[in-house]
């Protein structure tokens, strides 16, 4: 870029600042009217802006004080920890200071591990984690480092562990000199660990390439057992769903962190067991093989969608020959499952297959000469092999819209369970064509049948669209059916309906015991979970609400603030009172309430008892917004431009046969999903 | 060692803002020493604290140049801006030692020298700064004195606008520029 061209993008990038956050992509478009790539460099230049955070807030010195201090001065900072005498650091990582130290008792070397105060200042979770790591101290494995003592001083909290010498995966494959064979040793040995651990209850939750390290000798230690614990939040009481949300806290690595290793049940806070550790075994044999992660994003919330949406580039070609690659590739498949009860069920299985593996690996002959892949094949040179295929698949933009799709068609289920519970609505007529094969007449017939129908679904009122909407309704269907045929790497919406069931029963039940007109639009709470403090970057609120952080700043609701149900819930119901107002007295419109189930059904509830209280207009007040959409002030219209959105899914989703998808009507399955509960 | 008589201070700031290349050179030592002393001062005293305030430590090394030089508001703002840049190349080159031994020494020199000092993670993400900094100067080094201290000289908008000579409201939109920047620089490259 030269430096005129940067001067023009900032331009645009300033006067954008400037604006209310609601204005900004229309004032966007209108200053780059002609000039794409202007756009786009503006565009990606005002998402970094959002997504940067903290980013450069804390002064480096702040971090870094110990390089103005020099070595020397290391050993008057620390000296004593207890009964260990402070030898050196050794590092820093999301778990405070490691240093190398002495037991005076014992005179053995030690790595000791002290917990910076924010992780101990809460009593209980302190208490959890001490919990946890006696339970992982009792673990004796050779493939498990030791814990030797968690203790404490006056004012410090520690964990004193086997101190070896050896390097992490991560050095490991970074190095990029990996063999086929090694990284073959490497999975068997740390499945083998986790399997001990598994044997004793305990699931490590944390598996990743930095919390593995290779001896010199060879022997392989997994790192911090039941650490992972305390980096998440304490339980909340009766719901066991949301028993486990991770979040992202690390220290270091602040510039750059890394959530790629976690499983699809920890981002959306769903119980976890051994299974959890199978799929994080997954990802680390991916990442041997290929020096990759398998779910990437730019941001957090694109690592997270791929992790819940995205398909892993192939591991090899498909048509390549070797039967150990072969085999490889469907263990790591197996692994990666996005559902658990796909995956390997227990460590021991995994072992037995990488086992087997291991078998065909000393099969083929160790001939270095020879283009035959064996144990000494180094795994950069299949890279080159993988390469080909790995840029073949584009994905992160239409499984962002996949993960928007998914909570929709969630919501329309509930919506659609109640209507079929209830046989009090018209009756779906049957279909006899598919929507493909109707003539264009027919088409707007059968949508402005399935608006009927929704009509009567989403209360016991009619819910009049106007024309604009109707128009936007029809769009969207089209949209989602020339979506289906899209292309044969997407997801279609199919895949997207596979996962609404896991939502349902909470939104269903939640609903079910009020009975109220309201259409929730669900604040996306895997994404959400993610992200401790979860500002207005966090996907959920900049992708599906935009109004969201709007919201929470104009009725004061502090940033940080922003995934606190009880405190977004009053600035919601004002903000919704307000756009009512805007609207007049006579509209019937339906408001989007949005709402995070982060915290279990019973927090849903008592956010809406608490909108209820704050809204004296609180049954008129939910009904449809679109409707009504010309009358808002411009900077609320594109909000509005969801509904629609939900109501085309929720035809679809009640007839997919009519779009030529194979499966049942949502009302069915949510209707499973309550019986199941 | 306040060996460095006061004038010479002046003097070479007053080189470094006449764009004298050495200057930084010369400065460098000078300054880095005395942060140093002064920073191990707060460590003995606060044998736990990691509470080393950038600016403070800033403020006390420059009163200790200063010396009994009559305080100077022109030359503390000089001084503040080249304290900047020196901990911006103090930090960096360690990062870039902290890397090089990692890949090149083995692993028990690793632990005895950089190591101690500087998380591997930490020398890689500040050494990616650097390099996205660098590629920012190329196109508007404003920005670049803009980051240098506020991040390496810990220093608020205020004083960063008044060691600039320049309004809050301009160095706040430079800051908010420069980090988008920079993020999505740094981001891109990992």
């Amino acid at each position: 870029m030269t430096p005129e061209r940067w001067q023009k993008v900032e331009e645009v990038l300033q006067t954008t600042l400037d604006l209310p956050e609601t204005e900004r992509s229309a004032h966007l478009a209108q200053v780059c009217a002609d000039d794409y790539e202007l756009r786009q460099e503006a565009q990606s230049l005002l998402e970094a802006h959002e997504e940067a955070g903290d980013f450069l807030e804390q002064p480096a010195l702040e971090q870094d004080a110990r390089v103005l201090l020099g070595q020397d001065e290391l050993g008057r900072i620390a000296t004593d920890i207890g009964p260990y005498q402070v030898i050196d650091r050794l590092g820093r990582g999301g778990m405070g200071e490691v240093y190398l130290a002495q037991d005076r008792r014992l005179g053995r070397r030690v790595a000791l591990k002290v917990l910076p105060p924010y992780f101990v200042s809460d009593d209980a979770r302190l208490r959890r984690f001490q919990t946890e790591a006696r339970a992982a101290s009792a673990l004796n494995h050779g493939n498990i480092l030791t814990i030797y003592e968690v203790g404490q001083t006056d004012e410090l909290h520690f964990i004193a562990t086997e101190y070896i010498e050896g390097r992490t995966i991560r050095e490991l494959i970074r190095a990029g000199s990996l063999a086929l064979g090694e990284v073959l040793d490497i999975a068997i040995q740390l499945v083998t660990g986790l399997s001990a651990a598994h044997a004793a209850g305990i699931v490590h939750r944390d598996i990743k390439p930095e919390n593995i390290m290779r001896r010199e000798d060879g022997a392989l230690k997994i790192l911090d057992f039941g650490i992972a614990k305390l980096l998440e939040e304490p339980a909340v009481e009766s719901s066991d769903w949301t028993t486990s949300i991770p979040n992202s806290k690390t220290e270091t690595g602040a510039l750059m962190g890394t959530i790629g290793y976690i499983s699809p049940e920890q981002v959306r806070g769903l119980g976890i067991d051994e299974r959890t550790d199978v799929w994080s075994c997954g990802v680390v044999l991916f990442e041997m093989l290929t020096g990759k992660r398998p779910f990437t994003g730019v941001t957090n919330a694109d690592t997270i969608v791929a992790i819940l949406e995205g398909t892993p580039p192939p591991l090899f070609e498909s048509r390549v020959s070797s039967t150990v690659l072969r085999m490889i590739a469907r263990v790591v498949e197996k692994a990666l499952s996005k559902r658990a009860e796909d995956r390997y069920q227990t460590a021991d299985a995994l072992l037995a297959d990488l086992k087997a593996i291991e078998t065909e690996l000393k099969r083929v002959p160790a001939d270095k000469t020879s283009t035959v892949i064996g144990a000494g094949t180094r795994v950069n040179e299949l890279a080159s092999l993988l390469h080909q295929q790995a840029t073949a698949r584009r994905r992160n933009r239409f499984v962002a819209a996949a993960a928007v799709a998914a909570v929709v068609l969630a919501v329309s289920s509930f919506a659609l369970y109640r209507y079929f519970r209830s046989d009090s609505g018209p009756q779906a007529p049957p279909v006899k064509k598919i929507y493909a094969q109707m003539s264009e007449d027919e088409k707007l017939r059968f949508v402005d049948e399935q608006e009927q129908r929704i009509s009567a679904m989403i209360g016991e009122r009619p819910a009049r669209l106007n024309d604009e909407a109707v128009r936007v309704i029809k769009t969207h269907v089209d949209w989602y059916v020339a979506r289906k045929g899209a292309k044969p790497g997407d997801e279609g919406l199919s895949g997207v309906y596979r996962r609404a069931p896991p939502y349902i029963p909470v939104i269903a039940k939640a609903f079910d015991e009020r009975r109220i007109p309201v259409v929730i639009g669900v604040y996306l709470p895997m994404l959400e979970s993610a992200y401790t403090p979860c500002y207005e970057n966090s996907f959920g609120a900049k992708g599906l609400f935009q109004f969201l952080p709007q919201t929470a700043q104009n009725y004061g609701v502090a940033r940080a603030d922003m995934c606190d149900v009880n405190k977004m819930a009053p600035a919601a119901a004002h903000y919704i009172a307000d756009r009512m107002a805007e609207l007049g007295d006579d509209s019937q419109s339906m408001t989007l309430v949005l709402l995070s189930y982060n915290q279990g059904p019973n927090a849903v509830l008592d956010a809406l008892r608490s909108l209820r209280e704050s809204d004296t207009k609180f049954e008129r007040n939910y009904w449809s917004l679109f409707a009504n959409r010309d009358k808002l002030s411009q900077s609320f219209r594109e909000g509005a431009g969801y509904v629609p959105g939900f109501f085309a899914v929720a035809i679809i989703g009640e007839n997919p046969e009519a779009f030529e998808l194979g499966m049942p009507p949502l009302s069915s399955l949510a209707n499973d999903a309550l019986k199941a509960r | 060692m306040m060996t460095v008589a006061t004038s010479e201070l002046t003097g070479l700031l007053r080189d470094w803002k006449q764009g004298d290349p050495t200057a930084l050179e010369r400065l460098t030592p000078l300054i880095y020493d005395e942060l140093r002393r002064i920073a191990h001062r707060y460590a003995q005293r606060e044998r736990n604290g990691h509470t080393l305030q950038t600016t403070a430590l800033v403020n006390e090394a420059y009163l200790r140049l200063a010396g009994a030089e009559k305080p100077d508001w022109q030359n503390r703002s000089h001084f503040f801006a080249v304290t900047a840049q020196v901990m911006r190349h103090i930090l960096i080159d360690h990062a870039r030692r902290r890397r090089y031994v990692k890949h090149g020494g083995d692993v028990q020199q690793v632990s005895l020298e950089a190591a101690g000092l500087m998380a591997e993670e930490r020398a890689a993400e500040l050494i990616s700064l650097d390099e996205a900094l660098n590629d920012l100067a190329r196109i508007d080094p404003r920005k670049i004195r803009v980051v240098e201290m506020r991040y390496f000289g810990g220093l608020s908008l205020e004083e960063t606008a008044n060691a600039l000579g320049t309004s809050v409201m301009t160095v706040r939109r430079d800051w908010r520029a420069a980090k988008a920047w920079l993020y999505k620089a740094v981001n891109r490259e990992s």
